[in-house]
């Protein structure tokens, strides 16, 4: 029970997350299908920065350190999806799919590169890097927490605050909802909209390097994150882009997907469901959601349609 | 009269898009607190110059003054630091947001870090009260009618205290009460010395609010006029250049048996909560074009939408040549001898990215005269194509293989046209068919409609245009607010008449059997 | 002659699009091995380019190979297109034609051609399910197969690896059986291919998904089916007005599409390419989402996907040719992702140009139009 609430918690952070970074890009108009790839992205970040200073900086410092490093390079990478989509007015799927495959690829080639290089050229193509995860734990009553817990409920309040309660919120949904009327009283929509992606991939990357990070040390990058992008785009539209909502179908998604964790290891093996049924069962849930509510979507009117300021 | 009784002048403007020359030396001046319309047909460059006066646009050349001073206006934002506000034809305004929101949107009020709403809220309903301009700052903007829509569009205006304001066309979309509410809050405006720019192609409106009316055609400036010293007629005239006398060369209609019986439609709107249509009955019989008549909005797309199968009613029946259609596909409808002329040719039409012969048999393309065993006779369709391009004159670049986006508006609609004919329907359903269309190509789809008439075909076209109702239709069927409000002739009929009914003044218990 | 030449400097200009992505996308990689390790640099990407044949003649083989499967998810993800859709759910349902395939090789022991049928008909019903929720409850497509992508992945493992349908899954090796040692008349014959690329893999597949291509030229350009089915993905309002039922379009376009990477799947594993492996497949498979880049490269056109195709497995198997002491084979699959990033947009620029030229030839229409209206008058 315990395990579960672990791994509950640790998931649902990781999922609210980058829902939320999606929520932010859609909320300002841009579909951004490559969560996956910046979640990649800023974990391999994050865990570079272990993986090079682990032994030279204090704890404390490299935690902060990494956390950063993995935000920026989420960041960083989806100014390629804002490039395309905001800037050049491509489709912003065929986008985002290209950035999921090349994060992958990427990733993997800068691994097995660094584990060369470390190893002196002796040809070693691992695609795993191992760390140490410590610094981000600690124990608190019969359970250990991890900081992204922590920040994630932070940034939960801060995402609701800012979108509701200050003039840039304000701003920033207006340009996923309309934005020829946030033009004609002056708001640069290419600008929010790029205000918009850069946010989410802030999040997407932090939230790559919180899903990596707490639960092992040592990560195979061929897998990417094993389809949490996806699954945390799921998360956004089951929460209907509200962050609240958000935050409470990302414990509902993480509950499934700590039960396909723990299923052959615990009384739960007697059940016979094995892990991929319980991997299965949120995107089943999304499915049904989405057909049953598809007729009040709450999702921005103006998202995946790049605003263009000549055409009217 | 020195220069700086104007508030804004716009001197010799001219705006050239890639081909076209949408404003060629255009000059406006308007003076403070007047009430000043444009007036033009469609596309003669009204939007075009009201577009640049708002920074949408920059002109290809000549100069826009404010207080006699040179300013240059690059963006809504310096419009709107001169002082300079609009309402645009499609409102700007964001559905979900409240009223409250969409008013203080690109100036809102913080107090450190946050918004703080209240002391706008009291600024909106102080203001609301000054003009009578009546919307609950706390609704939803997709809960409120259009007519509040347009408060709204206004009160963003005052909000930002403009003193030029500038209003593109805004009576389209409202019932003749909410017209009426707008025209006294205009006046209201101009009184307490905002100056109006009003555009429009409506006269009554301009005769009864305007003080000064500048006129445009085909971009070119006509000139300007005190309103007290001209009519309606000398407008008319700037406005199209000639005295308005399409006449259609044709003989009294001679109606012979019913080919459509509607009972009873009803459709539900999408836009609003209340039907669209509201139990309309009628005939049509061949050899005689009806007309539907009335002011944009009043039903007449939900209508033609339900006659033909793209949208589904909820009462009534429809009877074509005896046989009940009511729940016929589309394709049913079209095979048993209907043809559809839609309002929109690029949405409805015409599939823009195919080329001309392949949008000639659009409605076709299934007939054995064009497929054997699911494989397109190419050979038939192009023989097809040729000889419609020939028959109708319909002219492009490079024939039937033509994509049908690079051809010009009134050849795409003569393509239409012909498709729809050529099909040999009992009845043609037409739905302004001269929309944007230039003086020859109206004159050629007039005559079409009235040889279908004498082959013995039944016409009901749904027009918009009062000459176009009254020169080319044999009986008129007004539509307002989803009902027939009365049955007309043209020759025994005036336009002022016919316009009461559009206006919903005058309404006639009209019988469901409208034979005669 | 004025046809003509328009309708060839808009082809022209399409291939030029597609090479300069291509280009661009060859230029990064060269960037990146530099970066690793430039003195090997030029020898690596010397490798790639040479791809296939870098090792002749089972390069080659190996080349034709992986082209078949990735024609068919091209195919896929291209006839999608015509209608307007997004298939990025060529990977799930290329899952589930392997599934498909795989049961009917290991259990049924079903002849090979009744196992590519089986492969088609799975992938089919995942392709079936997107369409399906987008005609009747109006989801996007391209939520939704991402959605059955991942659905489909795990279904497939979990079936595999169980057993539940019968046993396809060999302990020892951690993989499925081979088909060749289980069922051999279930492996596409190779008609000799083998010997002459001195390979174990190169069947008659790559025939196949060429007589594919072609039937889907056909019904896409020659048929009342794809007349309909363009229509819907050009202008879905007009297709509705000309009588077409485009829901039952959607349906059809992806449960079509689905069948065609279903078929892929039948085509690489039934070919003995490689072994599902259960265990270790938390990521979909890539010919799905390659299937990506070559329709886009391709245009959509059912004869370009298959040169495509061909360009996209030339470079990957090239990739794997890079000497591992200095390079990762990976860096191919960042060429590729590179080239659909470019994809996205440089065909934008490709109909900004047509559109330019539709516009100037639209405005001289017009004036002749205006012209021959005048004189007309004129002579009235």
């Amino acid at each position: 029970m315990f395990l579960l609430l672990k791994y509950t918690l640790l998931y649902a952070v990781v999922l609210m997350l980058v829902a939320l970074g999606g929520m932010f890009s859609e909320r300002s108009g841009v579909i951004n299908i490559a969560l996956e790839g910046i979640m990649a992205i800023g974990g391999l970040a994050g865990i570079l920065v272990l993986s090079i200073f682990g032994g030279t900086l204090s704890p404390s410092s490299l935690v902060v350190l990494s956390i950063l490093a993995s935000a920026l390079a989420g960041m960083i990478y989806s100014l390629l999806l804002g490039f395309s989509a905001i800037t050049l007015k491509a489709d912003q799927t065929i986008g985002g799919t290209a950035l999921n495959m090349l994060a992958t690829a990427a990733a993997v080639v800068i691994v097995k590169a660094y584990n060369n290089a470390a190893g002196g050229g002796n040809g070693s193509a691992s695609s795993k890097l191992s760390y140490s995860n410590n610094a981000f734990i600690f124990t608190a009553g019969p359970l250990t927490y991890n900081i992204f817990l922590i920040i994630g409920i932070v940034l939960l309040i801060v995402s609701y605050v800012f979108l509701y309660k200050t003039k840039y919120g304000l701003r920033l949904r207006s340009c996923g909802e309309h934005p020829q009327a946030a033009d004609s009283v002056g708001i640069n929509v290419y600008k929010w909209r790029y205000a918009g992606v850069m946010i989410s991939g802030f999040l997407g990357g932090l939230g790559g390097f919180a899903y990596i990070v707490p639960s092992v040390s040592i990560w195979n990058f061929e897998v990417g994150v094993t389809g949490f992008g996806f699954l945390a785009l799921a998360v956004m539209i089951f929460g209907q882009w509200k962050p609240f909502r958000i935050a409470a179908a990302a414990v509902f998604f993480a509950i499934f997907k700590s039960l396909a964790n723990i299923a052959d290891a615990t009384a739960l093996s007697n059940l016979h469901l094995s892990q991929n049924i319980y991997n299965m069962m949120p995107f089943i849930a999304s499915m049904i959601i989405l057909a049953l509510t598809s007729k009040n979507s709450q999702a921005p009117k103006a998202e995946g349609i790049p605003y263009d300021k000549g055409a009217r | 009269m020195g220069n700086n009784d104007y508030i804004i002048e716009m001197l010799n403007i001219t705006k050239e898009f890639p081909g076209i020359k949408a404003n060629d030396n255009v000059t406006l001046q308007l003076k403070k607190g007047e009430i000043h319309a444009l007036l033009g047909e469609n596309g003669a460059g009204k939007s075009t110059l009201m577009s640049i006066l708002f920074g949408l646009y920059q002109p290809t050349s000549g100069m826009i003054k404010k207080n006699g001073k040179e300013v240059k206006i690059n963006n809504p934002n310096d419009a709107n630091a001169l002082n300079i506000g609009m309402v645009h034809q499609h409102f700007k305004l964001v559905e979900c947001f409240s009223v409250l929101d969409n008013i203080i949107l690109g100036i809102e009020p913080t107090k450190g870090l946050f918004l703080s709403k209240k002391g706008a809220r009291d600024k909106v309903v102080a203001l609301s009260d000054k003009y009578g301009l009546k919307v609950d700052p706390d609704a939803i903007i997709s809960d409120i009618t259009v007519g509040m829509q347009q408060r709204t569009e206004i009160l963003k205006m005052l909000y930002r205290d403009n003193e030029i304001l500038i209003f593109d066309e805004p009576t389209a979309v409202l019932t003749p009460q909410e017209i009426e509410e707008l025209m006294k809050i205009m006046k209201n405006l101009a009184k307490e010395g905002k100056s109006i720019l009003f555009i429009t192609h409506k006269l009554n409106e301009i005769m009864e609010t305007a003080d000064r009316c500048t006129i445009l055609r085909k971009g070119k400036y006509i000139g300007t006029v005190d309103i007290k010293d001209t009519t309606k007629e000398e407008l008319s005239k700037m406005m199209v250049g000639r005295n308005v006398n399409f006449k259609v060369d044709k003989q009294p209609a001679k109606p012979t048996e019913t080919v459509l019986k509607i009972e009873n439609m009803t459709v539900p709107s999408k836009m609003h909560k209340n039907n669209a249509v509201k139990n309309v009955s009628f005939n049509v019989r061949r050899g005689e074009i009806v007309c539907i008549a009335g002011i944009d909005g009043n039903g007449q797309t939900e209508f033609v939408h339900a006659l033909t199968g793209l949208e589904k009613m909820t009462e009534g029946k429809i009877f074509f040549d005896g046989a009940d259609i009511t729940n016929a596909s589309i394709r049913e409808r079209s095979k048993s001898g209907i043809s559809h002329i839609p309002e929109d040719r690029h949405k409805h039409g015409l599939v823009l990215d195919y080329t001309l012969e392949q949008n000639m048999v659009l409605q076709r393309y299934w007939d054995t005269e064009f497929q054997k065993g699911g494989f397109i006779k190419q050979g038939a369709v192009r023989a097809f194509a040729e000889r419609l391009i020939d028959q109708y004159d319909v002219r492009s670049g490079q024939g039937p293989i033509t994509i049908a986006r690079s051809m010009s508006g009134g050849n795409q609609q003569k393509a239409i046209i012909a498709r729809e004919i050529d099909k040999n329907p009992d009845l043609l359903v037409a739905v302004q068919p001269t929309r944007g269309l230039d003086v020859g190509a109206i004159e050629y789809i007039h005559s079409q409609l009235v040889a279908q008439r004498d082959k013995g075909k039944a016409v009901l076209l749904v027009s918009l245009e009062l000459d176009e109702v009254m020169n080319v239709s044999d009986r008129i069927l007004v539509m307002y607010e989803g009902e027939i409000v009365g049955q007309l002739y043209p020759d025994k009929t005036t336009v002022e008449e016919l316009g009461l009914y559009m206006a919903g003044a005058k309404k006639d218990v009209v019988p469901a059997e409208m034979n005669s | 002659m004025k046809k003509k030449k328009v309708d060839l400097s808009s082809g022209a200009l399409s291939v030029l699009a597609s090479l300069i992505c291509i280009a661009v996308g060859l230029i990064v990689g060269l960037i990146i091995l530099y970066c690793i390790n430039a003195e090997q640099a030029i020898d690596g990407f010397t490798r790639i380019v040479k791809g296939g044949f870098y090792l002749m003649p089972k390069g080659l083989g190996s080349v034709l190979a992986q082209t078949a499967p990735l024609i068919m998810t091209g195919l896929s993800v291209a006839f999608a297109f015509k209608t307007g859709l997004f298939n990025i759910g060529a990977a799930g349902q290329y899952t589930l034609g392997a599934l498909g395939a795989l049961y009917f090789a290991l259990v049924l022991h079903a002849p090979w051609w009744l196992c590519l049928i089986a492969a088609m008909l799975f992938g089919a019903v995942w392709g079936a399910i997107p369409g399906l929720f987008k005609a009747y409850f109006n989801v996007n497509e391209v939520i939704t197969a991402i959605m059955f992508n991942w659905i489909g992945l795990y279904a497939v493992n979990e079936i595999i690896y169980k057993g539940t349908i019968g046993d396809m899954y060999d302990m020892k090796t951690t993989k499925t059986y081979t088909i060749r040692s289980v069922s051999a008349g279930s492996v596409i014959p190779d008609l000799g291919l083998n010997s002459v690329f001195n390979t174990k893999s190169t069947t008659i597949a790559i025939f196949i998904a060429i007589a594919i291509a072609i039937i889907v030229y056909i019904v896409i350009n020659k048929t009342t089916f794809g007349y309909e089915l363009k229509a819907c993905g050009h202008n879905k309002d007009a297709a509705k007005y000309a009588g077409i039922n485009d829901k039952k379009n959607i349906v059809l376009s992806m449960t079509i599409a689905g069948a065609l990477s279903g078929i892929g799947a039948g085509l690489y594993y039934l070919s003995g390419v490689a072994e599902w492996n259960p265990q270790v497949s938390t990521a979909l498979p890539a010919m799905g989402f390659n299937g990506i880049p070559v329709a886009l490269l391709a245009l959509s056109n059912p004869i370009g996907v298959i040169f495509a195709a061909l360009f996209v497995s030339h470079i990957t198997v090239g990739g794997g040719y890079l000497p591992t002491k200095y390079f990762q084979p990976e860096i191919a699959d960042v060429i590729i992702a590179v080239i659909i990033y470019l994809c996205a947009f440089v065909m934008l620029f490709k109909g900004f140009v047509v559109n330019m030229i539709a516009s100037k030839r639209k405005n001289a229409a017009d004036a002749n139009a205006e012209k021959k209206t005048n004189d007309g008058k004129g002579a009235a």
